[in-house]
This record gives structure tokens, C-alpha cells and sequence, in this order.
């Protein structure tokens, strides 16, 4: 019964420290993470994606103490920086709408450019600004 | 069940897409111009190879949505940089509400201005108005207030590789002071395109650009009754 317990005591161990090293590892639980998030969506019928769900999972398991940054860190850090790859296929979908190949679609692309410079300024604008005014509130707070 | 011959179809432009990718990343730090991005360059090699082939995109995604299916691990992977710099979020959290609260209003008036300006009929119009969001987020509203879901997500592929070029382009014309701005113009302008773009650019911008698109996202599902509802009236 000892021997047994600290064999299971060695495996747990032996895993975790595989699980810092082994980039392969922390993908495959950061894909259990997010399956486990679509479960959640699922069930729930909640109305946000799965990788959502899941990423919030991470988070209170991080904030809980229950799973250590770096056992995930390594494998985040691939996902996040081949990121744009994953969108590759899907910008092939122009592929199907050849109707935007003409004047219709340099007037929606015109649309899209305008609003993503009006989103973008107004967002950074609008961020600017508040932080600004924090700065100068914490300012006035410490003087 | 697949037959061999799909499933060496599927190895093949998975490959191709992979490949194309790898190369047009390599180009892009050796130029590092905006059109030169894997997200702009990659694609017009596929699409080149596509049309020699005579490939339809409804195959060619069959073969390769399993690449698209790792944003949402990719979504996931986001809890680690936003956990790092939680003090630096918990500090700031008003500017990123503030950011995204105007960024939001901003994105559905101007489709719904421009989209009026260039006279797109409806249910274009209608599609065009949640670009601004993650795909699967994008859709799900789109098929709420009556846009076509499909529609919608190749606004939003082109919302992502148009913004994340002119997301730095902004940067060069606007002197932004705090890492915040610099990251929630690329996390709501241009989702996830954008929030690759500004881990590029830095890794707090990243962090913020990450945490921005999903609060951008779950904000506009919650609105969508009331965008839904303003816009029944306003139609009638």
C-alpha cells in the first residue's frame, strides 16, 4: 500500500515536470481546455465560443492555484505566435463570392477600410485619453 | 468514411497551406512590408495554386478547417499572457471598458453610415455591422439581427488582414502614449488578425489586444437584443 502510494506520488510528479518541458504535452491540455470549454458552452448554452470558455477555465485555475503558468506557457506561446496561420484557409472564402470581384466589392471594401480606421482611431483615442486622466487623478491623489 | 484519396487530398493542402505560410513569414521578415504579411501573401499563394487546380473552396476547407479549428486552442492559450499581466489590466481596467465601450459604438454607426453611403441593400448591410468581432462571436450576431452568417465571416477575414496593416499605419500617424491604446486599437479593429499583429509589435500590446477582442466580443453579444431591436424600429 506505501509502495503504491509513492508510485503514485512519482508519476504525478514525473508528469508535472514533463509537462513544463514537453511543448507536445501543454498542447494537447490546452486542447483539452478548450474541448472542455465547448462542453461547458454546450451544456450551459451560454452564448460565447468555446475558446472563450476555455480560456476563462485557464484562468480561474490560474488564479486558483490549481495549474502552474508554466506548465502551460511554452505551448501558449506557439499557439499565439503562429496565430495568423489559422486564418489562412479562411480568407480562401473569396473564392465563393466572385460577385465581390467587381464595383460591389471595392464599395464593401471601401466600407470595411473606412470603419476600421474609424474603429481603431476612436478606440485608441478614447483609451488614450482615460489613462491620461487616471494618470493625472493618481497624480493629484499622491500630491 | 474517407476514402484514401480524401485523406491525401486533405495531407496535400494542409501542406500547401502550411508551406505557403512558413515561406511568405520568411519573405516578411526579410521585407516586412504591410502587404508582404503572412495573412495577405499566404493567401493569394493558395488561392493562386487553387485556381491552377481547379480547387473549390468547399473542398479545399473540408481538407484544411482543422487549421481554422485551432483558434480556438489559440483563444485559450490568451489566459496565459493576460494572467501575466493581470496588476497591469486590474490597474488600467477603465481604459480598456472605456476603449471598448467607444471602439463598439463606433464600428456598428460607421457600417451602418458607410454601408447607407455606398447603398448596400440589407441583408448585406446587415452582415456588414459585426466585422469588427471575432468570427464565431460575428456570426452567431450576425444570424441574430438577420445578416447572413456566412457573409459575415469573410467580412471579417478581410476586417483582420485590412486592419492589421492599418492598425500600424495609425501607429506611425498617432503618438500613442500608453501600451493600452496601442494594444485595444488592434484587439477591437481587427480581432484576432490584430491581436497577432500587435504581439508583433510588443508583448503587453498582445496581452491587451487579446483581452480587448474578447471583451469586445462577449460586450456585442450581450448588446445584439438591443442593436436588434433599435434597428426593427428604426427600419419600420
Amino acid at each position: 500500500m506505501f509502495s503504491f502510494q509513492i508510485s503514485a506520488k512519482r508519476i504525478v510528479v514525473s508528469l508535472r515536470r514533463n509537462l513544463r518541458q514537453r511543448m507536445s504535452l501543454q498542447l494537447a491540455l490546452l486542447l483539452g481546455f478548450w474541448m472542455a470549454g465547448s462542453l461547458l458552452v454546450h451544456l450551459g448554452r451560454l452564448p460565447i465560443p468555446a475558446g472563450i470558455a476555455g480560456m476563462f477555465l485557464v484562468l480561474a485555475m490560474l488564479a486558483t492555484g490549481r495549474i502552474s503558468l508554466r506548465s502551460l506557457s511554452k505551448g501558449a506561446g506557439l499557439l499565439i505566435s503562429e496565430m495568423l496561420l489559422f486564418f489562412v484557409p479562411a480568407v480562401l472564402a473569396v473564392l465563393d463570392h466572385r460577385e465581390f470581384l467587381g464595383l460591389l466589392g471595392l464599395k464593401l471594401l471601401a466600407a470595411i477600410l473606412v470603419g476600421i480606421f474609424a474603429v481603431m482611431c476612436v478606440t485608441a483615442l478614447t483609451a488614450d485619453l482615460c489613462f491620461w486622466l487616471m494618470r493625472r487623478g493618481e497624480g493629484y491623489a499622491h500630491s | 468514411m474517407h476514402t484514401a484519396e480524401w485523406w491525401l487530398a486533405g495531407a496535400f493542402w494542409s501542406a500547401v497551406t502550411i508551406v505557403f505560410y512558413l515561406i511568405s513569414k520568411r519573405i516578411h521578415r526579410r521585407f516586412g512590408l504591410w502587404w508582404t504579411s503572412p495573412l495577405m501573401l499566404a493567401p493569394i499563394f493558395v488561392i493562386i495554386l487553387a485556381l491552377l487546380l481547379h480547387q473549390s473552396y468547399g473542398s479545399y476547407i473540408g481538407h484544411t478547417h482543422w487549421l481554422v479549428s485551432l483558434l480556438g486552442p489559440a483563444t485559450v492559450a490568451f489566459a496565459i499572457p493576460i494572467w501575466e499581466r493581470r496588476v497591469l489590466i486590474g490597474r488600467y481596467w477603465p481604459v480598456l471598458v472605456a476603449g471598448v465601450l467607444a471602439g463598439s459604438a463606433t464600428a456598428m454607426v460607421s457600417a451602418w453610415l458607410l454601408a447607407n453611403f455606398f447603398g448596400l441593400d440589407r441583408s448585406l448591410r446587415l452582415s456588414l455591422l459585426p466585422r469588427s468581432m471575432s468570427t464565431p462571436f460575428a456570426m452567431t450576431v450576425s444570424g441574430d439581427i438577420g445578416g447572413i452568417p456566412e457573409l459575415t465571416a469573410v467580412f471579417v477575414v478581410l476586417t483582420g488582414v485590412f486592419g492589421a496593416a492599418l492598425g500600424e499605419l495609425i501607429l506611425a500617424l498617432i503618438p500613442l502614449r500608453s501600451v493600452i491604446a496601442r494594444g485595444s486599437l488592434f484587439g477591437m479593429g481587427a480581432h484576432g488578425a490584430g491581436v497577432a499583429k500587435a504581439t508583433e509589435i510588443g508583448a503587453d500590446e498582445g496581452a491587451v489586444a487579446g483581452l480587448v477582442m474578447v471583451l469586445a466580443g462577449v460586450f456585442n453579444v450581450l448588446m445584439a437584443p438591443f442593436v436588434l431591436h433599435l434597428l426593427r424600429t428604426s427600419l419600420r
